[in-house]
């Protein structure tokens, strides 16, 4: 899945600082930036004017206010995301592949602190998919490069504003220094409490059942369960959604209006309200994730009661 | 203010199915060209899922032979509870179009259109059996391994299991929820990885112009599968 998670410490609306991207990228970028909703002209005039320290901060009465319609007793718990379309993005500008991911780096940043404020607890986004791995070597290692140097760069907005970090797929075919940074950040955020961010590196939703049935299997082995105790409810407990209290998304948002779940979480989106937008996800901002949470709040939802 | 809102939403989605019930009409009559000639070959394998609730089986026989009619030659149908494979002879009775797909069926084209039906045993739980099938032959092979890192099972082999146990059928190309809620309600997941998902709406309202479309779209989609 073309996404890479780079968390700027420069405020949300303006030019990402060139030391954060290729200086050859730089002069595209405002011509480029996303369209804002009406919706958020107020929000965007209070954080342009709060300044770069406090771009990410969450003020008492922000949290209070949703837009109009929405109601934050029907919000969902949790969000999942397949954050599809930056190299299309890209190439409709004639721009490099990697503009794209940086773009989408952005849009990720707004939809994470917009559900922050909204009143969101857990945010998925399916960031590498296993079968990312066949995309052209070049376009791979810079993902990867573009994973570490944003887990290193945000590490300190993750701690500020309580946010939790966790990690799903199989960390194994990551770079080394990746892993053991995905790990550590992992540990050190894991007593934050505000909202939790789940990144799905190297994942699919084959692997995940795949794993899930391998650790039962090795508990078994170690007489730590019996074999007959295997059951859906023992499958759901070791899959790797687990890290979260909310393993099952409410809501699954993809993005580039394809219509189909690409092996994300197959397991977990058996009652989740599927969502299939239209905008390319470097274009995809408040007012799209407005229409995509208000929609989900106007289902009947029955979960199959 | 809440109430201009509130109606003014409500007139939205009003003018939205008016606009989708008349092209669905004028796609029924065939009336927009470019919905005349399906690539229907592109679609080897269709899933239906239903709302329990809704589950009407004159409903179901209707939209299989619509189905029918267009050339689709294999349908999986799907609800929750397991109330059309209870159907099943019913179905399969009233509908003299089809036979039962079985499992090591091909998808060729045959005279007949071919219907399986599942319910929730054939997901999640198909799984978890297959689960046990796997740990199973684990034991048996003798395996020492007890590093949590190394990789025991393949995704292959547990797809093996699954047709053990009677849960892996094909693929689905395309899967339609005809439901209030846009979901897939527990269709077996192993099976949806790269399906395309269209929301149909409620079975009772289901119109031939709109199934038409979402068959014409689903073959104008290119997939890259990732890569």
């Amino acid at each position: 899945m073309p996404f890479s998670l780079h968390f700027s410490p420069t405020p949300l609306i303006t030019a990402p600082s060139p030391l954060s991207k290729p200086s050859f990228l730089v002069p595209y970028y405002h011509t480029l930036h996303a369209p804002k909703s009406p919706l958020c002209s107020s929000m965007e005039h209070a954080l342009t004017h709060q300044g770069k320290q406090e771009a990410f901060d969450l003020r008492p009465e922000d949290s209070q206010t949703l837009p109009l319609g929405l109601r934050r007793d029907a919000m969902p718990s949790h969000v999942a995301v397949i954050m599809d379309g930056n190299r299309r993005w890209a190439r409709l500008r004639d721009l490099p592949v990697r503009s794209g991911y940086e773009a989408g780096v952005e849009s990720l940043r707004k939809i994470v602190e917009i559900c922050c404020k909204w009143g969101i607890k857990v945010l998925s986004v399916f960031a590498f998919s296993s079968d990312n791995w066949f995309r052209p070597k070049v376009e791979v290692e810079f993902l990867m490069s573009l994973f570490e140097r944003g887990m290193q760069e945000d590490t300190g907005i993750f701690f500020r504003e309580n946010i939790r970090i966790s990690v799903i797929g199989d960390l194994t075919k990551l770079p080394k220094a990746l892993q053991e940074l995905m790990v550590n950040l992992e540990e050190a955020t894991k007593n934050n409490t505000l909202f939790q961010l789940i990144v799905a590196v190297s994942y699919s939703g084959h692997y995940d059942v795949v794993q899930a049935c391998q650790r039962l299997a090795l508990k078994a082995k170690c007489g730590l369960i019996e074999p007959s105790d295997i059951n859906v409810s023992l499958m759901e407990q070791e899959l790797e959604t687990n890290c979260t209290e909310f393993p099952h998304p409410d809501l699954l948002i993809r993005t580039s209006g394809e219509f189909r779940i690409s092996n994300f979480m197959l397991w977990q989106l058996a009652y989740t309200e599927l969502y299939f937008a239209q905008s390319l996800w470097p274009d995809f901002g408040e007012a799209e994730f407005l229409k995509a949470l208000l929609a989900f709040q106007q289902r009947q939802r029955r979960y199959g009661v | 203010m809440w109430h201009l809102l509130h109606v003014t939403i409500h007139l939205c989605y009003f003018a939205i199915n008016i606009a989708n019930a008349l092209e669905s009409h004028l796609i029924s009559k065939g009336l927009l060209r470019r919905y005349k000639s399906l690539h229907i070959s592109k679609l080897q394998y269709l899933a239906i899922v239903i709302e329990s609730e809704d589950c009407r089986t004159s409903n179901v026989i209707e939209l299989l032979q619509w189905l029918a009619d267009l050339g689709v030659k294999h349908v999986c149908l799907y609800d929750m509870e397991g109330i059309l494979k209870k159907s099943k002879d019913f179905i399969l009775e009233k509908f003299d179009g089809a036979t039962l797909f079985q499992e090591n069926d091909v998808l060729l084209d045959q005279p007949l259109m071919t219907l399986e039906f599942a319910s929730l045993s054939d997901g999640k739980e198909a799984v978890a059996k297959a689960a046990n099938v796997l740990f199973m032959k684990y034991l048996k092979s003798g395996s020492t391994s007890s590093y949590q890192g190394e990789q025991i099972f393949t995704e292959s082999q547990m797809g093996e299991a699954l047709k053990t146990v009677g849960g892996n059928g094909p693929e689905p190309d395309l899967l339609l929820v005809y439901g209030p809620a846009r979901c897939h309600l527990g269709f077996p997941a192993w099976r949806i990885r790269y399906t395309e998902i269209q929301h149909m709406g409620p079975l009772k309202s289901m119109k031939y112009g709109s199934l038409i479309k979402a068959i014409y779209k689903f073959t104008m989609v290119q997939q890259n599968y990732g890569k």
